[in-house]
């Protein structure tokens, strides 16, 4: 039952899973890639995956910040947290992140003083609060998040506040995108298009994936029904040999996106020629450092860091479940040596990498799933 | 259906909507009820709550609204927690803009009516009548249906053990691409289901009392049509 409730309008996921079979070419098999981890969540949540027809099947993309971030990264963050009279902030899910000697929550163990904060005026706030220390914020994300690292930036200059520092490890969805496209190992039939990343920059910056590659992609919403909703969008585009960008979560995105925070993150943000993704490697233009005019506030230069680069570890292949080529469970390490309690690489640590989602509700959900189909 | 029977999904429909409702009330929700068109279904459902015919049965708190700004009303009634039920078409202006308004004050929805159905997500439950009649809210099967509800309601509480929600798994606000509704206070204040917080609103200048936002890392991302 539970099952079922957790869809909220049941009758309606009934139709759209109906619509989805009727569309889904029964000799053919359809691979579509959600980039965003909040969409891995909600799939492993509900159990979506295993109510879709068997020829329909959704692999689980690069769009968990946390995930992304390459070891020698991590290890940056530790070297600063450990800092004299420095005061580290980051998200909660940046401390259980290892790095090649622990993780924030170790150091913090140690006596680092680390502190997770909601955003990073908290952290900026907290600067304020402390004028003898150093505060630094571990900045991550994708676009939905830079903006709100803008706006601190632009208010730790208004007011004036010097020991304030960002570590800038924000990153970009279309290089990704754009690297998972050209990987020779992964052959797609489309795109769920994130959701919130979207609000900021829009349904244009998706064009190339149509336009150059020849893929559908649909921007879509969080709720269970929006997944299904815009798995038929894509299944519609293919059966009608349509190949667009379209926008399910048109409630919330607009097609512009947010003019105001993109040209803030102008202001305050430039692309760092090139940047390292976990298991994607090195990504041109693919990630954000603080522009010049916002110099003061960088944690990269204000600090000598190591800046060193760290191989994963040897049984680690979140490369391979980071660009959809493997399932979660077909790593050897999940669900023994790697688990959300002791994560050995990224994808198990926040509740939107595919392997934690996987490990904590996927596992469940085969046979109710197939009840439910049936009902 | 026509009253007197269910069909299977309507069935399962009001049994997620029961639990829901019973857990609600378990935690200490109030049931805040409201049918700007048929005022006297929302006073009938609240009074159902409140004052149970069955000997024995917990009173449960739960009040009709009503007025000319429900919006209003809402806003200053519904604490987090609570629930927002409607009795209303699928195109009642008010019903729509108080449902979704209700998650930024902390609200589950639940909305009952008749005709075509709302689109998907104006409610967190829809318990719908597919019948087209425009004279079924006047002949009792909105009636039978939020009876059903109040009685397994209580049902739910015979079973103290369904009445325990699992909490909500926690989740990353960078990694789930977080977006949370939020309705402007004040420049700078806005009220989410968390409470009133204070929220950057910057990026979506110039906001006014009532404006709807999403919320992401402590800064309005965008704004939200009511
Ligand atoms: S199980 Fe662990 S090591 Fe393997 S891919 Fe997942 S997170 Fe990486």
């Amino acid at each position: 039952m539970r099952f079922v409730d957790e869809f909220r309008d049941p009758a309606a996921a009934r139709t759209l899973l109906g619509a989805i079979e009727r569309l889904a070419a029964p000799d053919r098999h359809h691979k579509f890639m959600e980039v965003c981890g909040g969409h891995t969540h909600t799939i492993y949540r509900h159990g979506i995956e295993h109510l879709l027809p068997a020829n329909v099947e959704l692999v689980h993309g690069p769009g968990c910040p946390v995930c992304v971030i390459p070891m020698g990264r991590v290890d940056d963050a530790m070297w600063l947290a450990e800092q004299p009279d420095v005061i580290f902030t980051c998200f909660g899910d940046m401390m259980r992140v290892p790095g090649s000697n622990g993780s924030l929550l170790e150091a913090k163990a140690r006596g680092a003083d680390v502190r997770f904060v909601y955003s990073p005026l908290d952290a900026l706030a907290l600067a304020t609060r402390n004028p003898d220390r150093q505060v630094v914020f571990f900045a991550l994300g994708f676009e939905t998040t830079a903006p709100s690292t803008a706006v601190t930036l632009v208010r730790a200059r208004e007011l004036g506040v010097a020991n304030f520092s960002v570590f800038c490890n924000h990153v970009t969805i279309v290089p990704p995108l754009k690297a998972i496209l050209d990987s020779p190992d992964l052959r797609l039939d489309g795109f769920l298009g994130p959701g919130h990343v979207s609000t900021v920059v829009g349904n244009r910056p998706y064009r190339f994936v149509p336009e150059v590659y020849g893929k559908p992609i649909v921007v879509a919403g969080f709720e269970p029904l929006d997944i299904l909703a815009s798995v038929a969008m894509l299944l519609t585009q293919l059966r009608e040999g349509r190949c667009e960008v379209e926008n399910q979560y048109s409630r919330i995105v607009r097609d512009e996106g947010n003019p105001a925070a993109l040209a803030l993150m102008g202001q305050v943000f430039a692309l760092r020629p090139h940047f390292e993704w976990r298991g994607l490697g090195f990504i041109s233009q693919s990630a954000l450092r603080l522009h010049d005019d916002f110099a003061e506030f960088d944690a990269e230069q204000r600090f000598a860091m190591p800046g060193v680069r760290v191989a994963d570890p040897k049984a680690c292949q979140c490369g391979e479940v980071l660009k959809g080529v493997l399932k979660p469970w077909e790593c050897k390490v999940f669900g023994t040596a790697c688990t959300p309690e002791t994560p050995i690489g990224t994808c198990m640590v926040s509740p939107e990498g595919a392997c934690a989602a996987y490990y904590n509700f996927g596992r469940m959900h085969r046979d109710a799933a197939h009840l439910v189909a049936r009902g | 259906m026509t009253v007197g029977t269910l069909d299977q999904e309507l069935a399962a429909d009001l049994a997620a909507a029961s639990l829901v409702l019973a857990r609600r009330f378990a935690a200490g929700a109030t049931l805040w009820c409201l049918a700007p068109s048929w005022e006297p279904h929302a006073q009938h459902v609240a009074v159902e709550f409140v004052h149970p015919v069955i000997v024995g049965k917990k009173a449960l708190p739960a009040v009709a609204l009503t007025g000319p700004d429900l919006v209003a009303a809402g806003r200053v009634s519904v604490r987090a927690g609570d629930v927002v039920l409607a009795v209303a078409g699928a195109d009642d202006p008010q019903v729509r803009d108080v449902l979704r308004r209700a998650p930024a004050w902390g609200a589950t929805t639940l909305w009952i009516g008749s005709g075509g159905r709302p689109p998907p997500g104006a409610a967190d439950h829809v318990l719908w009548l597919d019948d087209p009649d425009p004279a079924l809210p006047a002949t009792g099967g909105f009636v039978l249906l939020y009876h059903l509800l109040w009685e397994l309601t209580h049902v739910c509480f015979e079973h103290p053990g369904l009445l325990t929600e699992q909490a909500p798994g926690s989740v990353c606000i960078t990694c789930s691409d977080e977006g949370r509704l939020g309705e402007v206070v004040a420049p700078g204040r806005v009220r989410t289901a968390g409470g009133v917080e204070d929220v950057s609103t910057l990026l979506v200048d110039p906001v006014a009392p009532g404006d709807l936002v999403l919320v992401h890392a402590g800064t309005a991302i965008t704004r939200v049509d009511p």
